[in-house]
């Protein structure tokens, strides 16, 4: 196997998880407009979920999975119900909005660290033993195709959803103009909740799918929530296309140049991408 | 006895940081995020330099002033360039490079080893190595922070920071290059975070990566928020409170490493029930 295909795989699966998170991040932005810093915690929710009832009380995986989906959102949508709705009819300011979110996402991540410890924990029992598939002339592990192909399904999923339901529509008036669609008859806060539900279980989701590659601790939120949002940045904040095109564009930033650096750089490497960004093109490469 | 004392000189350490980061933050209008890196140059700088040089406190204070001037110089100037949300985003950004940096140049900082045996100050001959002399070092510190703080925001020069906070285009019309004005009060408050970072490096004679984390930025925001944006007794008042809080809790007599995540939580849920009914905080004079 040679390094470069490797790389490239690799770049392929971070990719994907990120744009995962970016997706929920994105759409949150856009019909909220203010960066949601608790996004994050969504994931490691999922991820301790799956934890708890697969690997402690010994459910039935899939059950586990669903459930840690179903939580994740859940908890998205009632952060929505409790903080951030009585905000926004208040109008307060997205700084507002964001210090709310900061604080929900400290209160969560200790939550967590207090129900689980804060030590990093497995959930799949048997790393070593998955099966490895080649391709191109890379290797990749059974999770990693799961990784792959999950994160194909739920982006074509949610695209044919925004592009031709009614629901889909009514986050892209919102997106434009929130006071506006209010005015033609949306129940904005509604489907605000649901843009909520839906991000979160999306993140969860990618909570999960990190435990299974890798392993789950309670700071994982903060650092899949950060490669979201320099995703959705570097892509075009907003923008659900922009964000995954982020997302991947950083898996490859980041896989590159740990192997010219080291790899203890990494999220180094990404914020040096966030602030290239920031300084040359502060709105993505997909600009609107 | 000795216990007050301890508080009493932790409180001044981040009352100094809580004044700093308010000048930014509070008069300013500039939600940063980054404040902790400042505190952790300051203390490197002194830890280094009284472990592996002969060089005196006073002028490990003034290098590690130096050395944050030039790093929030570079900072600032990127960050300049940006107001609202988005520059609490790029500062959120600085904050893990320059995390990473503390944490991956070993061969200078030790990383998560930290730095063993730094000794207690001696100033002009006088040896603050007991507890109350350092209490009254650091109270001296505070006192030179708050007047030299007080100028500032009296003078014409603080008169142009809350403009830009209320309006920033506005005052461009006038004539004053906003960009400047920001990336001084920005340079201004991290030489200030730099002296606390030395007195907290020679204060507790061991530092390590873990002190200067996104939390700590987080958490000496909350000190501000909940004191009071835009008023610096505020800022005293939050740092009081804060250090006083976790005592109450140890009370309830939690296990160590669930208090320190319970103190986490507290802190989460301040931010929250302050942005949705006090954004003001206790005595501020400016919402977010």
């Amino acid at each position: 196997m040679g390094i470069i295909p490797q790389l490239i795989l690799n770049s392929i699966i971070a990719g994907a998880i990120y744009s995962l998170v970016a997706i929920g991040f994105s759409l949150i932005y856009g019909a909220t407009k203010f960066f949601n810093l608790a996004h994050g915690v969504m994931a490691a929710i999922g991820g301790y979920s799956v934890f708890y009832f697969a690997k402690t009380l010994g459910w039935d995986l899939w059950l586990a999975v669903s459930i840690g989906m179903l939580l994740a959102g859940l908890i998205g949508y009632g952060l929505d119900k409790i903080i951030y709705k009585p905000l926004r009819k208040r109008k307060a300011s997205n700084m507002v909005l964001l210090v709310a979110s900061l604080g929900a996402f400290t209160a969560l991540q200790a939550i967590i660290a207090i129900l689980f410890t804060s030590q990093f924990q497995t959930i799949s029992g048997n790393i070593g033993a998955q099966n490895i598939y080649e391709i191109f002339g890379g290797v990749i592990t059974q999770t990693q195709l799961i990784i792959l192909i999950s994160a194909i399904t739920i982006m074509a999923g949610l695209a044919l959803l925004l592009k031709y339901t009614m629901f889909g529509k009514a986050i892209k008036a919102i997106s434009d103009d929130e006071e506006v669609s209010k005015i033609v008859g949306i129940n904005t806060d509604k489907i605000i909740g649901y843009v909520f539900f839906i991000g979160s279980v999306i993140a969860g989701l990618a909570g999960i799918l990190v435990g299974f590659d890798t392993g789950i601790k309670p700071t994982m939120g903060l650092s899949l929530l950060l490669k979201g949002v320099i995703a959705s940045i570097v892509g075009g904040i907003g923008n659900i296309y922009g964000g995954v095109l982020g997302a991947f564009l950083l898996g490859f930033v980041e896989n590159f140049g740990i192997w010219k650096i080291s790899g203890e750089w990494k999220d180094a490497i990404a914020f040096g991408l966030l602030i290239v960004f920031l300084i040359f093109r502060p709105r993505g490469i997909i600009n609107n | 006895m000795e216990y007050l004392i301890h508080l009493a000189i932790l409180f001044s350490i981040y009352a100094i940081l809580g004044i700093s980061l308010n000048l930014v933050v509070g008069y300013t209008g500039l939600l940063s995020i980054t404040h902790a890196a400042f505190y952790g140059i300051g203390a490197y700088a002194t830890a280094i330099l009284l472990t592996q040089s002969g060089v005196g406190f006073l002028l490990s204070v003034i290098l590690g002033i130096i050395l944050a001037v030039l790093a929030s110089f570079l900072i600032g100037a990127v960050l300049s360039k940006f107001d609202g949300d988005y520059y609490a985003l790029g500062s959120f950004g600085f904050s893990v490079i320059v995390f990473s940096v503390f944490l991956n140049w070993q061969s200078l900082t030790r990383g998560p080893l930290g730095i063993l045996g730094i000794s207690k100050p001696e100033l002009f001959g006088i040896d603050f190595s007991s507890n109350f002399a350092f209490l009254i070092l650091s109270l001296l510190f505070l006192i030179a922070i708050y007047f030299v703080s007080k100028f500032i925001v009296n003078s014409s020069f603080g008169r142009v920071l809350k403009a830009i906070r209320e309006d920033e285009k506005a005052i461009q019309v006038f004539g004053y290059n906003t960009l400047y004005f920001k990336l001084a009060v920005f340079v201004m408050s991290a030489a200030m975070a730099a002296v606390a970072g030395s007195l907290f490096a020679s204060y507790i004679t061991f530092i390590d990566t873990s002190t200067f984390t996104l939390m700590e930025s987080i958490f000496i925001l909350t000190i501000i928020i909940l004191g009071g944006l835009a008023n610096l007794h505020g800022s005293i008042l939050g740092a009081l409170f804060l250090i006083l809080l976790p005592e109450i809790l140890r009370f309830v007599g939690f296990p160590t490493d669930i208090a320190v995540q319970m103190r986490q939580v507290v802190y989460g849920l301040i931010l929250i029930l302050l942005m949705l009914y006090r954004p003001q905080g206790l005595i501020g004079e400016y919402k977010l």
